[in-house]
């Protein structure tokens, strides 16, 4: 990669430029986060924080803090989870085409079809006759039928991709279909784990129904819930509501950025090569 | 081991993005063991779709099936209404009008969605400084609960005190009612939809030309094929398989988006942007007196909409791998 | 349901398994309330945190009930919802507190008991609140708190605009204040029109001061009432966010200071010390001159129907407990609500002057589900914001919009 050169820097601006059309929406969620109430609603309105406040930031750090890291396990748990269920069925569904993998492929986009609100009535009335309402687990086991069957549709959808040669020479080295799985066909998929993760812990991080209904309650809660202290009765205060959403991204977008980092050192070339 | 895997994926793509190899006759005791790996592989999924899946859906069948009041709701003996509910709501005057907004939102949406998607997945896969990061960036909306990001669009184009008139306002362009007039609000929900499924969009269709070995273009380059030409004839068809995908799970969620539109406008004013989705969610739990029979039939219709949906991309699918 | 249970079984398994997998976490369940133990409260006040006055309260008389509390709040439009499920998987809290016209829907689904079953005195609460928590003549709750609308105004804006705000005693005289302060360059007024329980909340004033009835959405007064508010957006006296506004984004409008008036609250008190200038209140007239009557809002305690009766007794005591005069007004106080009690009331009004205007019109609000209404409320209440939508928006005249708002009413 030549970089010095103008064109490619030329790109980097398109690029900035781009990006921050994108985000100026999350401008100006930042923005309101720091913005008193008789300032909120000011016509024409104001796009820096003049006589900003940190009265919601102070709110949030007070009280916050804790439901972070519950929306970290809960996240990690649902990425885990989901691609040890979905990449086993991606490849077959792919590879292995076993009568009635279709159906089942249907099945899986109909699945996501139930509304969401129906699903979380469901998990609640299991949920209770198992007294699992309010545990870590429940709520993983609850956010990975978000992300599971598009987990499989897209690791089928990817994987058919991988050539045949390369797994017959994997059965011809004598490797069995387990080890196939694990030393072909998982580290050549790199990419798709990733985007599947990325997805998994993305929905299972911004979830609100299935954490309200199932763990609305109890001591792991997720920062979506975090955000209701904000929302009373008759009155919301939407400085602490936006500095929430601000404090809860900022740990996140890091991880994005560091994940997309490891992603983008050419993830073809090194996948095969291993 | 790399070249031939490279080799045989180029050919490959070259001839249609076929990925299935044709069966191969005899061996049949061969097969009977790939078919139990297959389902040895399967079986996880299969019994997680059974243990959650099919009574939320069974439930939702059932309730849409019985005329509930709130009082049957909590104590049981709702009686059986066959498909009364279905006829309630398709003879509602509201169906048709509703029906049209659901399939407007959803094209909309997806068409701009994908194409503006494929053009940023285009466009970052040229390593240039930052690239990584700024892709990373774009996915930031993601993070942000929807009740955020859709309370800060209903905030951008509020008529009064909104960035967006304010902005058009400088170039003189008249107050805009976004979300407060039945002519724009249905515009202005598909705006803020648009603009949340991008990054989806992005991530999947990046990964998939990730997946596209720089050779193909390679031997296209020397053949002095334009960019625009290599777009159509080279990453377009390779990328089938991924943008089929993309575009079905697209459809999938966009038909299922309620509450973006919920929270933006509450599907008015007057049902202006009112989709089968939003309809639904206020028959059964918009109301001070929930309506969970009707709404559970709006439901279901859209899950016959998917199911239709479906099974014109396996179809395609089918006919794909034939050729 | 017993077809179900063959799937739970299948979901237990996987969620045991999950449970091995992720060694600790399954064990720190929360009791159901039939496993004993803790007493169960539900209320939809999600903003106070664990160490707020009201959990502290909370606690305190669960101790004297000789109960430990667990307490959870819940956003309020997700808890009816909740509670009918809870209801129905036989689970309820012991003790939920819910926004007055959930009670009839609450009760209608034979989730609640009543306060004679339970021995509950409600005789000292004042009828017009208790109204809306009683259906053939039984009791389902107990008030906790109420609170009305009223019209804010803008001192500094209307002094400066000439206009007396005393002098405003009728739509009349309150749209010619309009026309001065529009002719000052400012905003006349600003309420919330949004297609939700809200909107019908804050047109009810306006409708009931036209001399209207909820049976009769499309009466000449009726549609009075829509058309003055219509007329106020084609006039520019309101502004047209209206329609989409809550009544929080509406505040916030009126916290920017170009709004002359603004209909809103008891909840707001506390905030309005906060705006950067000047204000007062008055009632919200109606039509013909004379405060018109304003619908109340707030929440009622009420305790809901239990597998085992054993744990009344104690829930009767949180009840009693929570609802007395003393806890009354600690309760209000940090609301920003009117006490339910006459006594009370007069307590609030000589620790806090400003209140006095509020604790009148609590006095002259009408429940929303009263006249017997009860579960019929809410079919007549979303044709009406449906046609208060249709009208601001354009889309029909008010007429047009509340005939078809009475036939859709009537319909079902």
């Amino acid at each position: 990669m030549t970089t010095s050169t103008p064109r490619v820097w030329w790109k980097t601006a398109v690029g900035l430029v781009l990006t921050g059309l994108m985000l100026f929406p999350v401008y100006w969620m930042i923005n309101v986060s720091f913005t008193r109430d008789q300032d909120m609603r000011a016509s024409p309105p104001h796009l820096f924080p003049t006589n900003g406040t940190l009265d919601g930031y102070r709110a949030v750090l007070d009280q916050q803090l804790p439901y972070l890291g519950t929306s970290f396990l809960v996240g990690l748990g649902t990425v885990a989870l989901t691609v040890a269920l979905a990449a086993p069925a991606g490849y077959a569904l792919a590879k292995l085409r076993p009568p009635g993998g279709p159906a089942l492929s249907f099945v899986l986009l109909i699945a996501q079809m139930i509304p969401g609100i129906i699903m979380a009535m469901g998990f609640y009335a299991v949920y209770l006759t198992l007294g699992v309402l309010n545990t870590l687990p429940g709520l993983i086991l609850a956010d990975s039928t978000l992300a599971v069957p598009f987990a499989v549709l897209i690791f089928t959808a990817f994987m058919s991709g991988i050539p045949d040669e390369l797994l017959q020479a994997a059965v011809v080295d004598g490797a069995g279909r387990l080890r196939t799985f694990w030393s072909v066909v998982l580290p050549v998929s790199r990419n798709s784990v990733v985007t599947v993760s990325l997805f998994a812990f993305l929905w299972s991080w911004s979830d609100f129904i299935f954490a309200s209904t199932l763990a609305g309650g109890g001591d792991h809660q997720p920062i979506t819930i975090g955000i209701y202290h904000y929302i009373g009765n008759n009155n919301q205060q939407w400085n602490a509501i936006m500095a929430t959403a601000v404090v809860a991204s900022v740990p996140a977008a890091v991880l994005l950025v560091l994940a997309q980092r490891y992603v983008s050192t050419g993830v073809t070339a090194g996948a095969v090569k291993d | 081991m790399t070249s031939t895997t490279r080799k045989s994926t180029a050919t490959r793509g070259r001839g249609g993005a076929a990925n299935t190899a044709p069966p191969r006759p005899g061996a049949s005791r061969v097969r009977r063991s790939h078919r139990r790996w297959a389902w040895g592989f399967l079986a996880p999924v299969t019994l997680y779709l059974l243990a959650f899946y099919a009574y939320p859906l069974y439930r939702n069948v059932e309730l849409s099936l019985r005329e509930y009041t709130v009082r049957s709701f909590v104590q049981g003996g709702a009686p059986f209404a066959g498909l009364d509910n279905y006829r309630t709501v398709l003879t509602d005057p509201a169906f048709w009008p509703t029906l049209t907004h659901t399939v407007v939102f959803t094209a909309a949406s997806l068409a701009f969605q994908f194409s503006i998607g494929m053009a940023l997945a285009l466009f970052f896969r040229q390593h240039f400084p930052l690239s990584g990061t700024l892709r990373a960036l774009i996915l930031v909306p993601w993070l942000l609960p929807l009740i955020v990001s859709a309370s800060t669009w209903s905030w951008l184009l509020n008529s009064d005190s909104g960035l967006v008139n304010a902005a058009l306002g400088v170039v003189g362009v008249d107050q805009v009612n976004w979300l407060t007039s039945p002519g724009w609000s249905l515009t202005s929900v598909i705006i803020a939809n648009i603009w949340i499924g991008i990054p989806f969009n992005l991530v999947v269709l990046y990964s998939g030309l990730q997946a596209i070995p720089t050779e193909v273009y390679e031997a296209s380059a020397l053949d002095g094929a334009t960019g625009w030409q290599r777009f159509w004839s080279i990453t377009f068809p390779l990328l089938r398989p991924v943008s089929a995908i993309t575009l079905l799970l697209g459809l999938i969620y966009t038909l299922k988006v309620f509450d973006i539109i919920w929270i933006m406008t509450r599907g008015g004013p007057t049902d202006s942007s009112a989709t089968l989705a939003t309809w639904s969610y206020r028959l059964g739990f918009g109301n001070l007196l929930p309506e969970f029979g009707p709404g559970a039939a709006v439901g279901n219709l859209l899950i016959v909409m998917a199911l239709i949906a479906g099974l014109v991309y396996i179809r395609i699918q089918r006919r794909q791998n034939l050729r | 349901m017993t077809g179900l249970s063959r799937r739970r079984r299948l979901a237990a398994v996987a969620v045991t398994a999950l449970c091995a997998l992720a060694g600790a976490g399954c064990s720190s369940t929360t009791d159901g309330p039939s496993d004993g133990g803790a007493y169960l409260v539900w209320d939809p006040y999600p903003q106070f945190a664990d160490d707020s006055e009201w959990v502290a309260l909370l606690k305190k008389c669960g101790t004297s009930a000789g109960v430990t509390v667990e307490r959870t709040g819940y956003d309020t439009t997700d808890l009816t919802n909740k509670a009918l499920l809870a209801a129905q998987q036989g689970n309820s809290p012991d003790v939920l507190i819910v926004d007055n016209p959930v009670i009839s829907t609450l009760a209608e689904a034979g989730a609640l008991t009543t306060t004679e079953e339970n021995k509950l005195d409600v005789s000292s609460m004042e009828a017009n609140l208790l109204g809306a928590g009683q259906r053939d003549g039984r009791t389902y709750g107990v008030p906790i708190g109420a609170n009305t609308l009223a019209l804010y105004y803008n001192k500094d804006l209307l002094t400066a605009a000439g206009v007396d705000p005393a002098s405003v005693k009728d739509w009349t005289s309150l749209t010619a204040a309009l026309t001065k302060v529009k002719a000052k360059g400012k905003k006349g007024i600003t309420f919330s029109a949004i297609g939700t329980e809200e909107g019908s909340f804050q047109f009810l004033p306006w409708f009931w001061g036209s001399g209207a009835q909820l049976t009769a959405l499309d009466s000449p007064q009726a549609v009075s009432a829509l058309t003055l508010w219509t007329d106020w957006l084609k006039q520019g006296h309101s502004p047209n966010s209206v329609i989409n506004n809550t009544q929080t984004t509406s505040w916030q409008e009126f916290a920017t200071g170009d709004y002359a008036f603004a209909e809103n609250g008891t909840w707001q008190l506390a905030n309005a010390e906060k705006l950067g200038f000047a204000y007062g209140t008055i009632a919200i007239p109606a039509s013909a001159g004379g405060p018109a009557p304003a619908p109340t809002g707030g929440e009622f305690v009420s305790i809901p129907v239990q597998n085992k009766t054993d744990r009344y007794a104690a829930s009767q005591k949180l009840v009693a407990c929570l609802t007395s005069a003393d806890n009354l007004l600690t309760t209000d106080t940090t609301l920003s609500y009117v006490a339910p009690v006459a006594a009370v009331q007069e307590r609030q009004a000589a620790a806090d002057p400003k209140l006095k205007v509020w604790v009148e019109a609590v006095r002259a609000a009408k429940g929303r589900t009263g006249d017997n209404l009860g579960t019929k409320y809410p079919k007549i209440s979303e044709p009406l914001w449906t046609a208060v939508q249709a009208a601001l928006s354009g889309a029909k005249s008010p007429r047009e919009a509340l005939t078809a708002a009475q036939a859709a009413a009537t319909a079902r």
